[in-house]
């Protein structure tokens, strides 16, 4: 058998679980460390986790590349895979592949203004870029961090969303959907903490991640604010089957023909702003 | 290229001495009108007169199932092997469609990240092609993307010139072949009788729907919300039959197998259609493409307009497989006329 | 990968039960009939009730107990939730256990009618419901449609169920997968079958095998409802024809429909 078979794009490395937190009912937290080299990701790429004799998911890759030594992934219970991937824990090991997919364009971000809007579980893909900045902070003009989600139980990260609200160098905002008697802060969409952000509209990347759904109105909201659409940047959830841009399922109805796995999942507004649906 | 000539009454001759050197996959009749690509080891087994195949030869460059690591569990660590298995294999009497079709998944899948399982299976398939000197039927739309004729694409390619063939040499190890056979040369008649198989083939072959096909991408790209889908949607039976029988339909799905050891097991991917309605699902219950209408324009788009832009070419060969073999007598003619007419 | 537990011991195999109810215990006979593989099957699981093959009786809790045959009177119904008390998982097989299957023709009758015609005037002795399949009755785990079984989607289900796995049934029709076995079209022979409309999973046994599909396994979940009128036209057949035939397995699933059952 050729060199090209033995290593080819379907060969998996090996992953460790080196450490996992049950995040909330839904969302389990896992820390994975690679058999030789790093995953060498970058913000907003994701990798295809592989349960072996179960199969493999895409999962975006939620912390930043400046934490060396291992990478994490937040893991929702929505599918197959994912259910049983729950039932791992510390000293399984995984099969990866990747990391697949366009990240989030950190390079042009450079010197401007950040403006990140997370729904949900879009904490995740957005959490690895958050972290990016506040590591490499002096790069980056203002950061303003908009977080929504359902419930209080609902929110993740709790902890290091706590530190990022102390921070003196990062704006920091939450609202939850509906009203609950254990919380003080904002109750209401997301979108309704959008006009109250200071924006300069030409120094500024609006980084939005969160489901189908959301993407409309914020989006909506941030033209508003008159912030160029190639710096409006989405992250886009398809099934990535291979992660090739070859089988398939991931392919977005758009004219430009993307498949989400290679040419997203990020993408600026104004590239997908045809698509027939986020 | 050399042109070489071999007597139709040595074509049984041919099969077999190619037979001793590889296995021979040749169209094979199945009664009721329709063929099948099948190893054979005469040439009497052989259609040389046949419509498109049920399946193209796609299946021998991507096999409907194939296996693409082997894993083992019993240690801690879990371990695998990349797998292929790629059999010397020579393919007989493909048609000009079909050619084409290769031609297309060739370039899909030499695209980076490149699929080593396919290229180096490619890498063992032995192409000769075949020449239709009149369409095989009335669902072919071969001169509508120009594949009615040769365009590369096979080692060597046949001609019917009546008592004999004509072989166009495409590929080095054609020559090889040919004159490791010691087919001869062919003299100047034969080239005069080919350049007249070609110049009655002008009035036979005629663009089938009265519709260029560059104009197709932008009368597609204007059609997103047409009626013509919403038809197609209510007839479609999602069977997937029109995408399984495609020679350039090339999406897969992978799952794992487990052996009853519990410990052993495989990778595999197959076939798998976006007419089916979990194709563009995802786990959290998003549907990206819930109607058949949807699916069914999605299809149309990947064949005559994403890949024209991107490839410069049409992924749809003009074989007429999909409306042959449709249930619901959804006509890829009909419904690229229907569209054209707005 | 769990590493951390120890592979299981030959006496701790899961306890596996065959019962069977209103069918020909032809599935059972399919299971018998395996062959190789059902040694190795045999060596992931331990037997403990197989009409076909062994009559001892066992009396614990099952981990696996798995179901042929339709439901069609108060006995059998009592004597199937006992047995889903004592599984913890359960397995419906077959197209009588999965869909109803032929015993649903059944409801095509007057219950007293039928019950007359069968047992005569004293049928009111003989307890009779109309047919139902196990998931109308209990809640069910697993199904392996198909009269009878294939059987290595069985052993594919036994292994899932094993491992604690869900099984999907695959939601296309059966020419998704006839078209892949390059099948000549029952329609193009001029006879009507139900492939377009039944779930695939057989690999096209039957037409494999020269014979149309006569839906044993199930409707898809989103039939293609206008398609039909279509592909009559189009090869030129009697509507009659399709429904009837599809009656023939699939007459229980009007019970699915009001949900009374479930």
């Amino acid at each position: 058998m050729t060199e090209e078979i033995l290593n080819s794009n379907w060969k998996l490395r090996k992953g460790l679980i080196t450490a996992a937190r049950q995040m909330t009912e839904t969302e389990k937290l896992f820390e994975i460390k690679l058999e030789g080299r790093e995953l060498d990701h970058e913000p907003g790429q994701f990798v295809q986790v592989e349960i072996y004799g179960v199969g493999e998911a895409p999962i975006s890759v939620c912390s930043s590349p400046t934490r060396r030594g291992s990478f994490e992934l937040t893991v929702r219970a929505a599918g197959r895979l994912t259910a049983h991937m729950h039932s791992l824990g510390k000293g399984d090991w995984v099969g990866i592949r990747g990391p697949f997919g366009k990240p989030f364009p950190v390079k042009l971000m450079t010197g401007n203004d950040l403006l990140f809007v997370a729904g949900g579980l879009g904490i995740a893909p957005l959490r690895s870029l958050i972290n990016y900045v506040i590591d490499n902070r002096r790069e980056f003009g203002k950061v303003d961090i908009l977080l929504g989600c359902k419930t209080p139980a609902n929110m993740l990260f709790g902890e290091e969303v706590a530190g990022w609200q102390k921070r003196l160098d990062v704006n920091f905002s939450c609202t939850i959907d509906r009203t609950d008697p254990d919380w003080k802060g904002n109750v209401g969409l997301i979108t309704s903490l959008i006009p109250g952000v200071h924006i300069n509209p030409e120094k500024t990347f609006g980084v939005v991640v969160g489901p189908p759904i959301m993407y409309k109105f914020v989006i909506a909201e941030l033209l508003k604010k008159e912030i160029p659409e190639r710096q409006i940047i989405l992250s886009l959830e398809r099934h990535m089957k291979c992660g090739m841009g070859k089988c398939g399922h991931c392919q977005i109805d758009h004219p430009k023909n993307y498949y989400c796995c290679k040419d997203g999942p990020t993408f600026t507004y104004e590239e997908v702003k045809a698509a027939k649906r986020f | 290229m050399n042109y070489h000539i071999l007597k139709k009454s040595e074509l049984d001759w041919f099969i077999k001495k190619l037979s001793r050197k590889m296995k021979v996959c040749a169209p094979v009749a199945k009664g009721h009108g329709s063929f099948a690509f099948k190893e054979v080891k005469s040439a009497g087994e052989i259609a040389l007169s046949y419509i498109p195949t049920i399946l193209p030869p796609k299946k021998y460059f991507m096999p409907p199932r194939e296996k693409l690591l082997d894993f083992d569990l019993s240690g801690g660590k879990p371990s695998d092997t990349a797998y292929l298995e790629a059999v010397k294999t020579a393919l007989f009497g493909v048609h000009t469609c079909d050619l084409a079709g290769i031609q297309c998944l060739n370039m899909v899948f030499a695209e980076r990240p490149r699929d080593y399982n396919y290229l180096l299976r490619k890498e063992s398939i032995f192409i000769i092609g075949l020449e239709c000197n009149a369409y095989c039927d009335g669902y072919a739309s071969c001169a509508l993307v120009g594949n009615h004729n040769p365009n590369g694409g096979y080692d060597l390619f046949f001609t019917d010139l009546g008592d004999r063939f004509i072989l166009h040499v495409g590929t080095q190890k054609g020559e090889e072949l040919a004159e490791g056979l010691g087919l001869a040369r062919a003299v100047p008649a034969d080239m005069v009788a080919l350049a007249g198989v070609r110049e009655t083939k002008k009035a036979v072959f005629r663009n089938e729907i009265g519709v260029g096909l560059r104009n197709l991408p932008g009368i597609l790209a204007g059609s997103v919300d047409s009626e013509v889908w919403k038809d197609l949607g209510e007839r479609c039976v999602s069977c997937g039959n029109c995408t399984n029988v495609c020679p350039t339909c090339y999406c897969f799905d992978m799952a794992d197998t487990i052996n009853l050891d519990m410990k052993t097991g495989s990778r595999n991917r197959s076939w798998d259609s976006c007419q089916f309605e979990s194709f563009a699902a995802v786990a959290g219950g998003e549907n990206f493409r819930a109607e058949r209408a949807e699916r069914q324009r999605h299809r149309f788009y990947r064949k005559f307009k994403y890949p024209l832009n991107k490839f410069y070419r049409s992924f749809c060969t003009g074989c007429g497989r999909c409306t042959r073999t449709c249930m619901a007598k959804i006509s890829l003619k009909d419904t690229l006329k229907a569209l054209a007419a707005g | 990968m769990k590493t951390e537990k120890e592979p299981a011991k030959a006496s701790a195999k899961p306890k596996v039960a065959f019962f069977d109810f209103a069918c020909c215990e032809g599935c059972q006979l399919q299971v018998a009939n395996i062959g190789e593989a059902l040694l190795d099957v045999l060596g992931a699981i331990d037997v403990v009730e197989f009409r076909e093959v062994m009559s001892e009786k066992y009396d614990k809790a099952y981990d696996i107990a798995i179901i042929e045959g339709s439901i069609t009177d108060f006995h059998a119904e009592e004597r199937l939730k006992a047995i889903r008390a004592r599984s913890k998982v359960l397995i419906a097989y077959g197209a009588c256990a999965a869909i109803g299957g032929v015993n649903g023709m059944k409801n095509s009758f007057d219950l007293d009618e039928i019950r007359a015609s069968v047992y005569g005037s004293d049928y009111h002795l003989f307890d009779s419901t109309p047919t139902r399949p196990v998931h109308q009755v209990v809640k069910v785990d697993y199904t392996v449609n198909g009269c009878p079984i294939y059987p290595p989607e069985l052993i594919e289900v036994l292994k899932h169920a094993l491992r604690g796995l869900p099984y999907t049934v695959p939601d296309k029709p059966v020419c998704s997968e006839c078209k892949l076995n390059e099948n000549v079209c029952m329609y193009e022979r001029g006879v009507s079958c139900l492939g377009p409309w039944t779930k695939a999973g057989c690999n096209s046994w039957c037409v494999n095998n020269g014979n149309i599909c006569y839906g044993c396994r199930g409707e898809v979940k989103n039939p293609a409802k206008a398609a039909a009128s279509d592909i009559i036209s189009k090869y030129n057949l009697k509507p009659e024809l399709i429904k009837g035939k599809f009656d023939m397995y699939n007459k229980c699933k009007e019970g699915d429909n009001n949900g009374d059952h479930k």
